[in-house]
């Protein structure tokens, strides 16, 4: 019975403990930056296309009306709000967008990001809300993206807000504090990005076609999907039965193996051929690229600065630190996401 | 020589190395509260699709935190199987005689691509609206449920008004994906014997 106690107690004092250092443990804001940088890009790009088609999607007589929209979910929709519904006129719908835009831009270049970030989510959910027979997976994963960004201070780093901040007596800026809001964002993001390819491989799991192996074909052959034609693949059913079941286990298993450092690496570079694929062959290049960013929370930040900044010639964050004229913080082995000193 | 990448979100590089955590024991404790009941958020738009007990028990909680924020998904990309796709075809009639026919979606007018996709969801999320299959009725002459009914008259509303119709008809368009066999024996995936249509409905502005 001793024993018992004793394993219960050692039990929920490593499970606390281990809860407070996955959540609550300051992290450099570089790779919630760059994550902000691309997912407010894409937010931008996705936004910048309804402008085509804006009254056709979001006016009065679009394509879904307020009754379909509410026949279409749970609960009639009652809480699936959206601020397109009290827009009656073509100015204000075109008013709202533009202003939609500018939001989604400034949270790109990483300008009042704090601020900015909570209207980008609440527009993505507004204009997601008002059209749900027009949605994919693109959507899902941009408001997913989208949501965390409010959540952690994402233009703490390669941001127009990072490059305002005055800069110290000695003419140097330091690098961002760490953040354990920027952690918080980044691990929400990662169990996010698990859940979801959990959940897609037990979906696929249900189905004959992807524990036989057809699946992959019967991807590529669907013409109203396809951007590139991959029909040769009919005279090689071997192959197309292998990336149907490395598709499927990579998802099912992604949730486990992205974890450990020895298998991170291999799980996302899995991804790129992964969403690649999706992107290339299947005309979802927006969706297969998303998917990528999401990946992305997964890059530490030493590596997302050691990338970038190795890149930067010019003025900013970069220049100082292969220069030397970088305040570095010091090290510190408190900080999650802190590169160690050589 | 391999760099591997260290274990923890931030990824300091020593595993072993001591972390600090920060906020007091009471902010921690709020967030922690809140982020248990995000969590199991993330897990009732899966577990509801398909319909599941538990996911419906959840469902009655969650419902307005998900719908809010959007996050009552299923996941289930290209899950349980790949299967056909659907395009909606139509002709509007104008009060001068004219018959315009169009297609959605449409390659050749909806671009970029991702305004295409657009176009294509709008009709197969027609057909994911359908009511559990009638085996008294075929393919052709299966029952609409009401959400199908309501989004045919929405988008036939839409089409009169674009237009300028007085009359539109609607066709719902099954595009079966060819089997490897039928390809290599030269069938190509615009084959017309791939394709099979039933009327949608009629409506007048």
């Amino acid at each position: 019975m001793q024993l018992v106690r004793q394993y219960l107690r050692e039990a929920g004092e490593g499970g606390r403990d281990g809860w407070n250092r996955f959540w609550f443990t300051p992290a450099d804001p570089a790779t919630l930056g760059l994550v902000r940088v691309l997912a407010g890009a894409m937010l931008l790009y996705t936004h910048m296309v309804w402008t085509l088609d804006l009254p056709d999607f979001f006016g009065g007589d679009s394509w879904t009306s307020s009754h379909a929209a509410s026949m279409a979910l749970p609960d009639s929709g009652r809480f699936a709000w959206s601020y397109f519904w009290l827009i009656k006129s073509p100015a204000a719908l075109w008013a709202a967008h533009i202003a939609a835009l500018a939001v989604f831009a400034m949270l790109t270049l990483g300008l009042f990001t704090r601020v900015v970030s909570v209207l980008a989510y609440l527009a993505a959910v507004s204009y997601v809300n008002r059209v749900p027979g027009s949605l994919f997976g693109l959507d899902q994963i941009n408001c997913m993206l989208a949501m965390y960004l409010m959540i952690g201070p994402s233009g703490a780093a390669y941001s127009l807000d990072r490059l305002r901040l005055s800069r110290a007596a000695d003419g140097t800026r330091g690098l961002a504090a760490p953040s354990t809001s920027a952690n918080l964002a980044i691990r929400l993001m990662q169990v996010h990005m698990c859940v979801i390819y959990f959940f897609a491989a037990l979906g696929k799991l249900r189905g004959d076609s992807w524990w036989a192996g057809d699946a992959m074909w019967l991807s590529v052959a669907n013409l109203e999907y396809q951007s590139w034609d991959v029909t040769w693949l009919a005279r090689w059913p071997l192959l197309s039965a292998i990336t149907t079941q490395i598709t499927v286990y990579w998802e099912l298993f992604f949730c486990v193996l992205v974890w450990p450092r020895l298998t991170r690496p291999i799980m996302l570079a899995l991804a790129v051929p992964v969403h690649l694929g999706i992107a290339l062959c299947m005309g979802m290049i927006t969706f297969g690229l998303i998917m990528l960013v999401g990946c992305l929370s997964f890059v530490p930040p030493w590596l997302v600065r050691q990338c970038i900044e190795r890149r930067q010639k010019g003025a900013g964050e970069g220049r100082g630190a292969h220069t030397g004229k970088m305040r570095r913080r010091p090290p510190s082995s408190a900080v999650s996401g802190g590169r160690k000193s050589a | 020589m391999m760099r591997v990448i260290p274990d923890s979100a931030g990824g300091d590089e020593s595993p072993r190395a001591p972390t600090a955590v920060s906020w007091s024991p009471r902010v921690r404790f709020i967030v922690s509260l809140a982020l248990v009941w995000h969590l199991v958020a993330l897990l009732v738009g899966p577990i509801s699709s398909p319909p599941s007990m538990l996911g419906e028990r959840l469902q009655s909680i969650y419902a307005p935190y998900l719908q809010a924020a959007y996050l009552n998904h299923g996941y289930k990309f290209f899950g349980p199987d790949p299967g056909p796709s659907h395009l909606v075809r139509y002709v509007v009639e104008t009060s001068d005689g004219e018959r315009i026919e169009g297609t959605f979606p449409d390659r050749k007018t909806h671009r970029p691509r991702l305004l295409y996709h657009r176009h294509f969801m709008l009709s197969e999320f027609l057909v994911g609206l359908a009511g559990p299959w009638d085996p008294r009725f075929d393919w052709h002459n299966q029952p609409l449920s009401k959400s199908q009914e309501a989004y045919i008259e929405s988008y036939a509303h839409h089409l009169l008004a674009v237009h300028g119709g007085k009359r539109v008809t609607l066709y719902l368009v099954e595009h079966r994906l060819a089997t490897p066999q039928e390809v290599i024996e030269g069938m190509r995936l615009d084959d017309s014997q791939l394709y099979r249509s039933r009327k949608l409905g009629s409506f007048e502005s």
